[in-house]
Parts: structure tokens; C-alpha cells; sequence
């Protein structure tokens, strides 16, 4: 089965695999190098986003079976998770190398993750996603608990640890049934019995209704939907800030991508039983999230909230492509919001985490937002950087934030009858709550006295590299319409009939 | 002599007696590792339980994946959290299980998970269930190996490289930082002796991290071992974060 052309259409996820074995060897040959481990990252990772590209051109395939596919989804995502490892590579020698903390071990495990964020985005077969979800997540319960001496790192890393492993197995069971009653692992053939079933018009199984719920909960937990965000908070706080940037867009969007595969392609046609629970789920993900953030004094923690309400925002999406009919525009619209929404929030989160790691370079800032005070006199880039983030963030036009908050409620609107128009004015009325803590901290950074023995910023190249590109891709999403074309594509390939 | 076809009073076939057996054996094994209060004992019974659902396997058809059980389950990873359990067990800590003080609701919820799903199986008409086992040939399963489930094959392989590469980091003894090195460090960094830094010779301690974070978090160290730490409690305690 293996003619080049299909081992091409494998190039990116083999090279980020194969990257991230190098870096382990790399560091056994020029043991605590770091300069050396981070070059090699970061070379490694420009090739797969330059191969990815050049692959996009060569059009849409399937490998093993029909269980791993490369469409426009897959290269959309792959590049996204290939600019955020690279991304969460240039941000941490700043971070880490203060505190000690080995370069190799952070950039072989993250390349790990991604390799099993690429792998959900790119499979069609019930078994390989819940391994690719596995190899997205066990890594990850390793970086959280990566700075092993602090106690904060320790006990966050144990909590995600715990309830990630048992939202796993829920999301396991829920698979297993899924398999059990359809006969087949493969996305296709789980679509095509379904759409029997709902051609058959009979109620919906036990097992079906079961399956259903155990997956949902499962996902949710994956996505750090309220109700079932309760490891996110701690989680965010105590990570090494580099890692806490990556798991607020990473595991985040890689769960979406197995949304997408899981109930865009192979449940869609039970949407009308679970489009209920995703609008329940999507207007207490924002209010809770936003709610909470209000009240918090620590960036990190406050940043972990408002990715819980970004969750929200971004459910929204599903929730118009589940409530439109089949084959309207509301629900192509829908889904386009969802992908650009995660593209958008991928790079404005990533960046605002960021800043917050360049600021503690030094090492003993803390994440309180105290220290930020006064830090438009004291380093008037890092400053400008975080409004800038900041402002997306909240969805003021014409940063990316503002085009990603309207592609997702326009389309709820569209779709008609009562509740999804009442989602949108939910979403609405949350954004302008949640203008008020993130004005907060501009507020901060530019009208509060810098304390007295504070300090300027100082950032490493990787960091300064890092950030323009962020700060860069946060104004040009929503206006250059390349963005728009390739997530149009990315949502058209998840429509087309499989 | 020959056992007859039936039980002689239940009027059972032997199959059932065994499914039974094996049945009751595993889950009230499963029982006591949980309930026990001694965690060695508890993965001994756990050694059992395996071994139960390795009996289930045979009597389902499939020797293969019975032998694969006894061999991985009770063979390899049994043995492996007992090693764990004796290198890892220090005398400081609390004899006692932490996570017991919401026993009683976690058994209730596992009672009802355990009904919902038993009436669901019960009430689904499973559309492969046609009342035939079929023992399935190791060919069979070795075809489907690689064959169609090649690339999950592939995955986990390189899934457990990932597992393996951080466990040994996360297990490996790191030695302190060399305090000439972190004050060069500090140094080469231009930040002040007297600053707010908690980096000194002793490495990352506690006061590195977010120090002055809000009791109202999730507080200290400790809070992981509190009543309902793992509970809703963590995740609405932000809310109290407020000054």
C-alpha cells in the first residue's frame, strides 16, 4: 500500500515523531546544550510546516484503510499544531533556563503531544483517535508537573493527571459502545450506520443514548467545558508559564479537531439529540468562566478562566452547525466559526502567555497581576504586546479576536428558532463582561506606579522572535482573507460526503 | 465416568456455572482492592481479578487474548505496581487512604454507573448478536494486527516512547543546582541580591512560585490531601480569590 505518494501524505506527522526522538538524541550526544536542543526544534519544525504546505498542494488522501486522511482539515490543523509547538519552543528557553529546567525534556515531550494532536486531526478510525488523544495527553500531564521541585507544578500536574485519565477512560466507554452497536471502529462506516438508524426513524437505542453521553462527558472534560473544568484552573496556575501557555491553546484545539472527527463526521447524523447539551454547555462555559475570571488576582489563573469562557465561545460554533439543517449555509458558517475561532485564539492566548513568561524571566515574579504595575514606564514593549493580546482577547476590531467573536455568532443567528439566537445574545452579553477584566490589567500596566524596586523586562531572541510573530499573526488573521480561505477549505472537507 | 449434560438440581449447563464463578470471583476481588486498607494486599487481590477475567476469556473462545491477559496483566503489570508500591511507600506518609472520605458517594455513584450501564446492555438489541462464539485463530488476530489496525499498532508504540521518556524524567533524582552557578547566573541576568528573587542557592523552593498566592486558591500543598480537594470545591474556590 505504500507507493511515495502515500508515505508523503504521512511526512509531517513522521517528521514531528521523528523530531522529537532526534531531540532526545541530539541531547545524549552534547548533554545540556540548550541552544543546540532549541535550534534543532525549531529548524525541525519550520521543514514540517514547510512539508505540510508543499503537501497541502498535492490534494486530499487516505491511508491505512481509510483510518488516517489528509484533507484540508488535516494540513489546516497540522499547520496550527505545528505553529504552536514552535511557538511554546521559542517562548520557554526563557522561562527554563533560570530555573534550571532541562530544554531536551520540554521540547522531545511537547513534540510528542503535538504528534498526537497531528494524529487527531488526521484520523478516521474510533481506535486511532483515542490513541492520538492519549499521545496528546499523557505528555501533558508530564510538562504540567515539569518544574518537579515546586509543589504548586506537582500538585496541578496530579489533579490534571487524575481527572484526565478517568475522563479518558469515560470517553473510552463511550467509544466501546459506539463500536459495540455499530460493528465498526471506522468513522466512515459508523456515519453510514447512523444515517440508517435516523433513516429508520426509530428511537434511539440504549446503547446509542449511553454512548453518547459517556463520549460527550468525555470531550467536554477534554475541552474544559464547565461543568467539567475543574482541573483547569489549577492545572494553569501551578504549570512552568510556557507549558501553561501551551495547554490553553494545544490540548485545547486538539480536542476540537476530535470534535470534529468524532461528532461533525461520525456522529452528525444523531446532531439532533446532541445539539441540546452543547448549547447548555457552550452558554455556562462563557458566563461561568467570564464570571470567575472577574474575580481573580493572578494572570495565570485569570487566564485559565477566560480560556474556560473562549471554550464556550467556540461551542458556539458547533451549536449553530448542530442546530442548522443539513446542507445549509448556517451550518457550513458554523463550523468555519469554529475553526477560525481556534485559530485566532490559538495565537492571541498563546501570546498574552507569553508576555507573562518574559516578564518572569527574572526569576521571583510572581503571576500576580500586581507585577505587572507600572510596566508601560518600566518596559514599554512587553506593555504594548500584552494590550495588544489583551484587546484581541476581549474582540475589538480589527484584531483577530473581534472577526473570531462575529464568525461564530453570526452563524447562530442564522440558524434559526429560539435557542441559538438566545446563545448568541448570551455570547454577546459575556464579551462585554469580559472587556472589564482585561481592561483591568491594561489598566494596570499603564496608570498604576511602577513598584519601587522593579525592574525592566528583559527577553531572550527566541522570546523576542516569538512574540513579534504572534503579535504579527493577531492583527493579520482577520484581515488578510488567505486566513478566511484556508479555514472555508478546512470546514468544506469536513462537509463533504465521506 | 462423564459429567452429566446438565447440573443435576439448577438445571444449568457447566459453562454457566463457570461464567458464574469466574464472574463472582473478579468482581468481588475487584471489591476488596478497593475497599482494602492495605495497599499490598489490595494489589494481590487485584493479581486475582486478573486472573478471573483471563477465565472469562477462555470461556468466550478466545484463548489468545486470555493467555495475553495472564501473561501482561498478572505476569507484567501486577508485578510492576507492587515494585512500585514497595520503592515508592514511605513511612511519613499517611497510613490511611486520603481519598476515602467520599466513600460512601463514590460508592453510590458507582452503583447507580453500574445499573445505567447494565440496563442499557440489557436493553439494546446488539444488531452482531447472533448467539454463535466462534473461537477466533491467532491468524485471525494477527491479520488484523496489521492489517487494518496498523496504524494504531504503529501509535502505540511510539505512545509508549512518549510514557517512557517522561517517566524517567519525572523519576530520575536531580541534584540541586550548584549555588557558584545560580549566582553567576543571577548575575549574568542583572537582577539585584536584594530584589524580589527568590532564586538562591537552595534552587526553585516554594518562595520561586507563585508566593503570595490567595489561600482562597487552592491554597497550599496540602489542600490535595483535604477532604474534596479533587471535589467541586477547587474549581469554585477561585471564586474567593477576590481581595
Amino acid at each position: 500500500m505504500t507507493s511515495p505518494a502515500e508515505l508523503l501524505a504521512l511526512a509531517p506527522l513522521a517528521l514531528v515523531a521523528g523530531l522529537a526522538m532526534l531531540v532526545i538524541v541530539v541531547d545524549m550526544i552534547r548533554p545540556g546544550r540548550d541552544s543546540l536542543v532549541t535550534a534543532v526544534a525549531v529548524i525541525g519544525l519550520v521543514a514540517a510546516i514547510v512539508v505540510t504546505a508543499l503537501v497541502w498542494t498535492t490534494g486530499t488522501r487516505e491511508l491505512f484503510d481509510g483510518a488516517y486522511v489528509r484533507d484540508d482539515l488535516t494540513n489546516f490543523l497540522d499547520l496550527l499544531f505545528l505553529s504552536i509547538a514552535l511557538l511554546t519552543i521559542l517562548f520557554s528557553p526563557d522561562y527554563l533556563r533560570p530555573r534550571a529546567l532541562p530544554m531536551a525534556e520540554f521540547a522531545s515531550t511537547l513534540l510528542f503531544a503535538i504528534s498526537g494532536a497531528m494524529l487527531l486531526g488526521a484520523s478516521r478510525d474510533l481506535l486511532v483517535l483515542f490513541l492520538g488523544l492519549e499521545l496528546l495527553v499523557l505528555p501533558g500531564y508530564m510538562l504540567a508537573g515539569f518544574a518537579k521541585r515546586d509543589g504548586f507544578s506537582t500538585e496541578g500536574a496530579i489533579k490534571y493527571f487524575l481527572l484526565g485519565s478517568f475522563s479518558s477512560a469515560i470517553l473510552l466507554f463511550g467509544l466501546a459502545l459506539t463500536w459495540g452497536y455499530t460493528g465498526s471502529t471506522r468513522v466512515t462506516d459508523v456515519a453510514s450506520y447512523l444515517e440508517g438508524v435516523v433513516a429508520g426513524n426509530q428511537a434511539l437505542s440504549p446503547a446509542l443514548v449511553m454512548g453518547l453521553a459517556l463520549l460527550t462527558t468525555g470531550a467536554a472534560f477534554k475541552i474544559a467545558a464547565v461543568p467539567f473544568h475543574y482541573w483547569t484552573p489549577d492545572a494553569y496556575q501551578g504549570s512552568p508559564t510556557p507549558v501553561t501557555g501551551y495547554l490553553s491553546v494545544g490540548p485545547k484545539v486538539a480536542a476540537f479537531a476530535l470534535i470534529l472527527r468524532l461528532f461533525v463526521e461520525a456522529l452528525s447524523p444523531l446532531k439532533g439529540d446532541w445539539v441540546a447539551i452543547v448549547v447548555v454547555l457552550a452558554a455556562l462555559t462563557m458566563t461561568l468562566g467570564n464570571l470567575v475570571a472577574l474575580t481573580q488576582d493572578n494572570i495565570k489563573r485569570m487566564l485559565a478562566y477566560s480560556s474556560i469562557a473562549h471554550t464556550g465561545y467556540i461551542l458556539v460554533g458547533l451549536a449553530a452547525f448542530a442546530a442548522s439543517p443539513r446542507g445549509s449555509e448556517a451550518e457550513r458558517a458554523g463550523l468555519f466559526g469554529l475553526l477560525f475561532y481556534s485559530l485566532a485564539y490559538a495565537f492571541m492566548n498563546l501570546g498574552a502567555f507569553g508576555v507573562v513568561a518574559a516578564l518572569q524571566r527574572r526569576p521571583g515574579v510572581t503571576s500576580q497581576i500586581s507585577s505587572f504595575s507600572g510596566l508601560g514606564r518600566r518596559a514599554l514593549g512587553p506593555a504594548l504586546l500584552m494590550t495588544l493580546f489583551l484587546l484581541s482577547l476581549t474582540g475589538i476590531p480589527p484584531l483577530a479576536g473581534f472577526f473570531a467573536k462575529a464568525y461564530v455568532i453570526l452563524p447562530a443567528l442564522q440558524a434559526g428558532g429560539v435557542w441559538l439566537p438566545l446563545l448568541a445574545v448570551i455570547a454577546v452579553l459575556n464579551a462585554a463582561a469580559a472587556a472589564f477584566y482585561y481592561l483591568r490589567v491594561i489598566i494596570v500596566m499603564f496608570v498604576q506606579d511602577p513598584p519601587e524596586n522593579a525592574a525592566g523586562v528583559s527577553t531572550g531572541r527566541a522570546m523576542g522572535v516569538g512574540l513579534a510573530a504572534t503579535a504579527i499573526l493577531t492583527i493579520v488573521i482577520g484581515v488578510v482573507p488567505t486566513f478566511v480561505d484556508i479555514t472555508q477549505r478546512a470546514a468544506n472537507a469536513l462537509l463533504a460526503p465521506l | 465416568m462423564s459429567l452429566p449434560d446438565r447440573i443435576p438440581i439448577l438445571g444449568w449447563v457447566w459453562e454457566d456455572l463457570l461464567f458464574l464463578t469466574f464472574a463472582g470471583v473478579m468482581l468481588g476481588a475487584a471489591l476488596l482492592v478497593v475497599i482494602g486498607r492495605n495497599i499490598i494486599r489490595s494489589g494481590l487481590w487485584m493479581i486475582l481479578s486478573f486472573g478471573a477475567l483471563a477465565g472469562l476469556y477462555v470461556l468466550l473462545g478466545t484463548p489468545l487474548v486470555a493467555a495475553a491477559q495472564v501473561l501482561v496483566y498478572i505476569g507484567a503489570i501486577s508485578v510492576l505496581i507492587l515494585f512500585a508500591i514497595m520503592l515508592t511507600q514511605s513511612k511519613e506518609g499517611p497510613s490511611r487512604l486520603v481519598f476515602h472520605h467520599q466513600a460512601w458517594a463514590g460508592a453510590l455513584a458507582a452503583v447507580a454507573l453500574a445499573l445505567l450501564l447494565a440496563l442499557t446492555v440489557l436493553g439494546t438489541e446488539w444488531p452482531q448478536a447472533d448467539g454463535q462464539l466462534r473461537p477466533s485463530p491467532s491468524a485471525d488476530i494477527a491479520r488484523l494486527l496489521f492489517g487494518e489496525y496498523l496504524l494504531a499498532f504503529e501509535v502505540v508504540s511510539v505512545l509508549l516512547l512518549a510514557a517512557v521518556i517522561g517517566g524517567v524524567f519525572l523519576a530520575k533524582r536531580e541534584d540541586l543546582p550548584d549555588p557558584g552557578e545560580a549566582a553567576i547566573e543571577q548575575v549574568r541576568l542583572g537582577s539585584s541580591p536584594g530584589g524580589p528573587t527568590g532564586y538562591t542557592s537552595g534552587g526553585i523552593g516554594p518562595s520561586e512560585a507563585d508566593a503570595a498566592r490567595p489561600s482562597g486558591g487552592i491554597g497550599s500543598t496540602g489542600a490535595a490531601t483535604t477532604p474534596g480537594a479533587l471535589g467541586p470545591s477547587v474549581g469554585m474556590s477561585g471564586r474567593g480569590d477576590a481581595p
